[in-house]
């Protein structure tokens, strides 16, 4: 079986994805778990021309840089469809085609991995952020 | 980008070309979900213009872990989670934005969404390309000389193989070659031993009468020689490239092979053997009766293809060819310990020369899979199952 790995978008115009990560879990309050939709996780500030970060979920605020990857990663997407020409054709094998399709590259994570400091006044939050117990 | 007066305030792009004392804020994509179908994958940078320009595919059969393959190499596909949280944001589809029209955009508030949080990512590890299954199904049906019209079972075309086989196009061919596949009809077929004995025989004995050069045959001559005996042409082409070297292209008259003195000895000598071992004497007498005489056999020809072990006083010798052991390191030195509890480095190299495994010499190959003593300093070091 062969899977072509696609990029539908063409090579020149693949669009560059991004990536915040935390070292941390985001919750959210209960009330809000099932209407995530346009909810904001946080604010995220670049305070100078250094590429420094600072991001505000909730009642904490982490600090963080930006990273260029040390491998780029792309984003693929698995399109299944049904190949009704092959149905009729192979009766034994699966009549679904899978196919992969690069939707994106990234090159560049904004990372924060230090323990964030607690904002004394704040507005209530709907999301926060809980440090992992294993992280940092 | 963002000197454009229509520059988008949302999505990655945003995000990637925050200018300082700026600020946007991180939201929860309007479809934001699990996203099972969206898969991050990270690449050597070497990999990501293959990818870009769609020169890679996944193969593998659904019961097998996939390898991702280019046109010259494989590598295993494998997840790597993360406990940490990766919000993926794409970037926005800004031809649909501003809402609120152009003049107000400078008060839109920048925005980025996050679509999912990845668990983890793909990695790739370059792999050896998994050639034993395609010895194995070619090998089902041999091509004998009691080829009617069709055989029985299954065969294969290139297309089947590159299905089938968990290898690049590149490596696909390699394996072929090295198992002196011939493409008969549009299928790939593996050509019997004793088929292909008949033939080179054949060529032998018209030499001889026609007191052709072993060492320039002219591929026309041979072929329409051959060809009236009731051999096939492809046959007859398939045994010069199997026993010979092409030595150059004439203008008339086709190309001139040379017979390769280590390929023919290496036929005959498993031809001898195939019926079981021999005592060294009885051995090298049938061995030498069968060999051209224009041609020199040493036993050193038979490396990798032989070995010889003393019983009592008798030396005796068996057929034990590299080309018929695994191409994983970890099978191949299994069967070669069941063959022989201990090797001399002398003995084994020639049946771990062609072990290939990205990434790891024949010293760390050594040192995985084998345990070496020397029973005193002068005494050659000797390889043990580990």
């Amino acid at each position: 079986m062969q899977i072509q790995v696609k990029c539908s978008c063409g090579a020149e115009k693949c669009p560059e994805w991004a990536i915040i990560e935390l070292q941390g879990v985001v919750e959210v309050q209960p009330s809000f778990q099932h209407s995530l939709q346009n909810l904001q996780i946080g604010l995220l500030c670049r305070p100078s021309s250094q590429e420094n970060y600072t991001f505000t979920v909730g009642y904490h605020e982490l600090t963080g840089y930006k990273v260029a990857l040390k491998k780029p990663m792309v984003v693929l997407k698995k399109i299944k469809y049904m190949d009704v020409e092959r149905q009729i054709d192979e009766a034994t094998s699966s009549s679904s085609c899978v196919e992969l399709d690069v939707v994106g590259f990234i090159r560049h994570k904004i990372l924060f991995k230090t323990r964030p400091t607690t904002l004394i006044s704040g507005p209530q939050p709907t999301v926060k952020e809980k440090i992992n117990a294993e992280g940092a | 980008m963002m000197e454009q007066p229509h520059s988008c305030c949302k999505g990655a792009e945003v995000l990637l070309n925050l200018q300082p004392t700026s600020s946007v804020s991180i939201q929860y994509h309007p479809f934001f979900g699990p996203h099972d179908d969206l898969v991050l994958l990270e690449l050597d940078e070497k990999l990501l213009s293959d990818v870009l320009y769609q020169r890679v595919t996944l193969r593998g059969q659904p019961d097998e872990d996939a390898v991702l393959c280019t046109k010259s190499k494989t590598y295993s596909v494998k997840f790597v989670g993360t406990s940490n949280s990766v919000f993926l944001i794409p970037p926005a589809d800004c031809s649909t934005s501003h809402e609120s029209g152009g003049e107000n955009y400078k008060q839109q508030v920048a925005t980025a969404s996050v679509i999912k949080v990845a668990p983890g990512n793909m990695e790739l590890v370059e792999v050896a390309p998994r050639l034993d299954k395609l010895k194995s199904i070619l090998s089902e049906n041999l091509y004998s000389s009691d080829e009617a019209s069709t055989a029985m079972g299954d065969l294969y075309k290139w297309d089947d193989l590159i299905n089938k086989v968990q290898a690049s196009d590149d490596e696909l061919k390699a394996g072929l070659q090295a198992l002196s596949a011939v493409e008969i009809d549009g299928y790939w077929r593996i050509v019997d031993e004793k088929y292909m004995d008949v033939i080179l025989r054949m060529l032998l004995h018209n030499s001889v009468l026609n007191d052709w050069l072993l060492d320039s045959l002219v591929e026309d001559k041979v072929v329409s020689v051959l060809e009236s005996d009731g051999f096939p042409r492809k046959l007859v082409y398939h045994c010069l490239n199997v026993y010979g070297s092409s030595v150059e292209e004439e203008a008339m008259g086709g190309g001139v092979w040379r017979l390769d003195a280590r390929r023919v000895c290496v036929h005959f000598a498993r031809g001898v053997l195939r019926e079981g071992k021999r005592k060294m004497e009885s051995f090298m007498e049938e061995w030498l009766r069968m060999i051209p005489e224009e041609m020199q056999p040493s036993f050193d020809m038979l490396e990798g293809e032989v070995l010889t072990e003393k019983i009592g006083v008798e030396t005796w010798v068996r057929a034990l060819s590299v080309s018929s052991l695994p191409t994983t390191p970890a099978e191949r030195f299994s069967i070669l310990f069941k063959e022989r509890a201990k090797w001399e480095w002398k003995d084994l190299e020639p049946y771990i020369r062609d072990l290939n495994v990205p990434g790891l010499s024949s010293e760390a190959l050594l040192l995985k899979y084998t345990r070496r003593s020397q029973p005193s300093i002068d005494a050659e070091p000797v390889f043990s199952a580990r």
